[in-house]
């Protein structure tokens, strides 16, 4: 007979759990809500996640105000770890979905939204990501990344087109190819130093003075394969443009944005301790995935002739440009990446809800895809606000100060020149520029060509509805003023990131 | 409100611009040009309360932007800058009230107001971020002027118009980041405030390298030989009022820039490279010289010209000297008024009979009179006679470099010959001989419209060159200062040496007057 275990509640901390709790218990209630009477309105559900996100987002502000005053809080057995990091990848993930979830409110009927499942998965992928990104255990992080994933997966399949389909199964399998790694990684660093938890597994392998030295980089190298295919740094990218031309645009958006911070914060997690210790080998190969991320995406994005693909790789290269912070590894550089993504989210968010609003139900003859260029061209003539919008997320994903992207853009760069990475901030620059053809092909379309006969504008407005005005607005705001909420975003920012020991 | 001139200076016009959205269509004309004439009454007041006898900052306002990373909005002016404020305001006003009838007049109306905002901006600007977002952002309304309303090749020439000076200005921008990098290690303080970097002296290795990644955002923008070739594309292409503002304003800022930046914060390496880029200068001034007398369009003509002038400035820049800067500086508002009179100029005849080959053209004197005449007056001040404003600016900057080089002066000298031959050469070809062709018959003479653009400029021309002291004297008491900043600052020998001194002989310089202190 085992002996009763005997643990007092108030150890447990249950608080930590709190934030992650609350979208699975909406979830719950959605589900319930269906069970008890079916055929409810869309509108019903998106009210309850946003409701539901709200109140996350408070029990956030409550626990990084527990943060401010008593620093890192850990809670059930140790497992939750509730640091700077955890806390501002979560604000993150809860504003995004925030923007995101109104995009369902739209004016044609997307069948995928007339499912309550569709929000309850949606709730539990956000718990996912939390749980992902507010624990050191290696295998909660595993948990909370296939709960995410899963759900991911079968959101996009529910877009219920044959490219959806495909999408969802190419990134499904990459996925279940990730995961493997993973736990193959994991396991070698679980036999290494006897632990799953990172900062025990740092602090094992700093005291032997890194003696298997094989080992960690086999166990190194399974756990980059991983994080490449969740971050889609090349040459792991294969399924991202087309799994972001299979799902709805905002729901490319949106992938492009939270499982790559909740991405982000683990490979910072992991990474930082491996790239402080001086493996030489780990600078090496990290340095290669930024350079050639960034520049080669570029490249392939400069071709597209559909703008929602063109988006995919330019947010490849992000995240390639991005990955430089992981790579730099001081706080400035870690700073600088939730700045970075922050304003990220504002303008990417922005540019493909600008696409939803100008989707169509069926494709005319004359045009290839959903969103090719041709369909943009002359749109200053019919529809001049929506292409003053659409030209703004351009130049601030460009670059182009003083709107968002901007700030976050000098302010990694600069990270990289204090930390003496002078040619990376060079290709770091270079890489803008080039960037800067493709963003601006698209002006070019909306500007400086003729409409195509017959159109009369309303095609780049279908689908809008006063939802999605608004989130765009959010975002077009957040664009353009971004330069007033910089200073204290970064103040904040790197408060929370140097306390947390980053 | 004295206090924030600056500011309303730059953002009057935008918030105009903003409001320009409602205005009916078939009035927008005049809101545009009671817009700019208020601007431009502003910027007369701003000289008008300017102390041209100070030789530092003045009307400085501070407004913290990102103070935990050293970005403040910072403005202020100098005698450096308050002329090419006003060229700016005199520039937009000419060219809306000279607008040509093109199609969605509203729309290039609103562009040229959100333009004069990024323009009086870089030239305000004393914080060096604020002067990059001004820089950056000056380059998205002339790209959409010229891929809108531009010749048939407007969207490569637009695309290439942008993307050089883009890539440029970003190494530029690593530029900046480093060196507020090495200030926040000096002092511990991040600030990219343009006075704070003044201070600042630097190991002559690191100068050379900043100095580098600065001249590549300018020489771009300059444009500098072998980096010039998006001009003539974006001129070529460009309708006419882009042209004027390309040539009059946007160039000026990357020689601008050269006063602003490179020297007073490198002087060490702004006087070891000085020799080479005056040869590229060189190069400049008479490579473009001979391309332009091979031009059949007379806008390109007139394009190559002003690369070749904008040679001339660098040269004087790089003399490194009191006569050579003030020199460039005033050339810079003079090359302004000539270039941007010479593409209004070439605009006129182009709107008449829709072509700029000179072959099409010959004998307009006889059926254009006045138009013939102004742009008699306007070439000779081109090629630099005396009495006109160009030559006030060209013999000073000759001046300077020649107490720095006489062999290299001297061949920027035939440069200017070769200017003069292949602009009377043009000018011969459309104007002078027998009407030949048969559509140049019954063309009518310059309207009211186009007079209006004109007739101030002529006036300015002439004005100057005749009496620049109201213009150079300010810009002297602040090239004075700056050239005594870069001697104090300078480290190596090299640069001790060709930077003048100006404390010692300040005894002679109260007595005679500036041409004559050179000897």
């Amino acid at each position: 007979m085992l002996a009763p275990i005997n643990i007092s509640m108030e150890s447990l901390n249950v608080m930590t759990l709190a934030p992650m709790l609350i979208p699975v218990i909406g979830a719950l209630l959605i589900l319930v809500i269906d069970v008890v009477k079916g055929g409810l309105h869309k509108s019903l559900y998106v009210v309850l996640s946003l409701l539901f996100l709200a109140i996350d987002f408070f029990s956030l502000l409550d626990a990084s105000e527990l943060f401010t005053q008593n620093g890192t809080v850990l809670g059930m057995f140790d497992v939750m770890l509730i640091d700077g990091l955890a806390l501002l990848a979560q604000f993150i993930i809860v504003i995004a979905s925030m923007l995101f979830i109104p995009l369902a409110l739209t004016h044609k009927r997307f069948h995928e939204f007339s499912y309550p499942e569709f929000f309850a998965l949606f709730l539990f992928m956000i718990a996912g990501f939390q749980f992902m990104v507010a624990t050191d255990n290696i295998i909660l992080i595993f948990v909370g990344l296939e709960t995410a994933s899963l759900a991911l997966y079968t959101l996009i399949a529910m877009h219920n087109r044959d490219k959806s389909f495909e999408a969802a199964v190419k990134y499904f399998t990459m996925g279940a190819l990730a995961a493997g790694f993973f736990s193959f990684g994991a396991m070698i660093f679980y036999a290494l130093t006897g632990s799953v938890e990172i900062n025990k597994i740092a602090l094992v392998l700093a005291a032997n003075g890194y003696a298997d030295i094989g080992y960690v980089l086999v166990g190194t190298a399974f756990m980059l394969a991983a994080f490449a295919f969740k971050l889609s740094l090349i040459p792991f990218h294969t399924w991202a443009p087309d799994v972001y031309e299979g799902s709805s645009a905002p729901m490319a958006g949106y992938m492009s944005i939270v499982p790559k911070i909740a991405a982000f914060v683990v490979a910072m997690r992991f990474f930082e301790f491996l790239v402080h210790s001086g493996i030489v080998w780990l600078d090496i190969v990290l340095y290669a995935f930024v350079i050639i991320t960034m520049t080669v995406a570029n490249m392939w994005a400069l071709v597209q002739t559909d703008v929602k693909r063109m988006l995919a790789y330019s947010s490849i290269s992000h995240a390639g440009f991005v990955m430089a912070a992981i790579l730099i590894g001081t706080t400035q550089a870690n700073s600088a990446l939730f700045l970075y993504w922050v304003l990220f989210t504002f303008t990417n968010l922005g540019s493909f809800s600008m696409l939803w609003i100008s989707r169509q139900k069926n494709l005319p003859a004359h045009q290839s895809s959903d969103h090719s260029f041709d369909k943009f061209a002359g749109m200053i003539k019919t529809a001049p606000v929506a292409a003053m919008i659409m030209g703004l997320f351009m130049l601030s994903l460009a670059g182009v100060p003083p709107f968002a992207l901007f700030w976050g853009k000098i302010y990694l760069i600069s990270s990289a020149v204090t930390s003496g990475y002078t040619i990376l901030a060079l290709i770091m620059a270079l890489n803008s520029a080039i960037a800067g053809y493709y963003y601006l092909k698209l002006i070019v379309y909306m500007f400086m060509k003729e409409p195509v006969m017959g159109n009369d504008g309303h095609m780049y407005v279908a689908n809008a509805t006063l939802a999605l005005k608004t989130i765009i607005g959010i975002a077009a705001v957040g664009t353009i003023f971004a330069f007033v909420a910089i200073n204290p975003l970064l103040e904040f920012i790197t408060a929370f990131v140097y306390n947390s020991g980053y | 409100m004295l206090d924030h001139i600056l500011s309303l200076l730059i953002f009057f016009p935008a918030l105009a611009a903003v409001f320009g959205f409602m205005i009916q269509k078939e009035s927008m004309r005049a809101y545009g040009v009671s817009v700019a004439a208020i601007e431009f009454a502003l910027a007369l007041w701003l000289w008008y309360v300017f102390d041209g006898s100070v030789s530092g900052m003045q009307f400085m306002e501070s407004l913290p932007l990102v103070p935990s990373f050293g970005i403040n909005y910072t403005l202020g002016v100098d005698g450096i800058s308050v002329f090419i404020i006003i060229l700016s305001a005199f520039f937009t006003l000419l060219g809306i009230g000279s607008l040509t009838d093109t199609k969605q007049v509203k729309y290039m109306i609103i562009t040229l107001l959100f333009l004069q905002m990024t323009m009086v901006g870089v030239f305000a600007a004393l914080d060096a971020i604020v002067f990059y977002i001004f820089w950056e952002l000056s380059l998205v309304p002339m790209l959409y002027i010229i891929g809108a309303w531009g010749g048939p090749l407007r969207i490569y020439a637009s695309i290439k118009f942008f993307l050089y000076t883009f890539a440029g200005s970003l190494v530029m921008l690593v530029g900046m980041l480093f060196m507020a990098y090495f200030y926040y290690q000096a002092t511990g303080v991040w600030s990219f405030a343009l006075l704070d970097w003044y201070r600042l002296i630097l190991p002559e290795t690191f100068q050379l390298w900043l100095f580098a990644a600065f001249f590549l955002g300018f020489a771009i923008k300059v444009p500098m030989f072998p980096f010039h070739t998006w001009l003539p594309y974006a001129h070529g292409q460009a309708p006419t009022i882009g042209s004027v503002i390309l040539a009059a304003i946007l160039l000026k800022m990357g020689t601008y820039a050269f006063v602003r930046f490179s020297l007073p914060l490198f002087p060490d390496a702004a006087a070891f490279f000085m020799i080479p880029i005056a040869i590229i200068a060189i190069i400049m001034v008479i490579y473009t010289a001979m391309v332009a007398y091979a031009q059949k369009d007379i806008k390109q003509v007139v394009a190559y010209s002003s690369i070749s002038h904008m040679g001339i400035i660098i040269l004087g820049t790089f003399a490194l000297n009191v006569e050579g800067i003030t020199g460039s500086i005033f050339l810079m508002l003079g090359h302004g008024v000539v270039a941007g009179a010479l593409f209004l100029l070439v605009g006129v005849i182009y709107d008449r009979r829709h072509t700029k080959l000179m072959s099409e053209f010959g004998g307009l004197a006889h059926v254009m009179p006045r138009y013939a005449t102004i742009f008699g007056i306007m070439m000779m001040a081109s090629v630099g006679m005396p009495l006109t404003i160009n030559f006030v600016g060209e013999f000073l900057s000759l001046l300077g470099f020649y107490q720095q080089s006489h062999i290299l002066t001297l061949l920027a000298g035939t440069g200017i010959i070769v200017g003069a031959i292949y602009m009377l050469a043009a000018y011969k070809k459309a104007f002078f001989g027998e009407v030949t062709n048969e559509k140049n018959k019954n063309l009518p003479d310059i309207n009211k419209r186009e007079l209006f653009g004109l007739i101030p400029l002529v006036i300015v021309a002439i004005w100057l060159g005749v009496y620049p002291k109201p213009v150079l004297e300010p810009i002297n008491n602040s090239v004075k200062s700056i050239v005594q900043l870069m001697h104090n600052k300078s480290t190596t020998a090299l640069a001790k040496e060709r930077i003048p001194n100006l404390v010692k002989p300040k005894v002679v310089i109260i007595e005679k007057t500036i041409i004559e202190e050179v000897h």
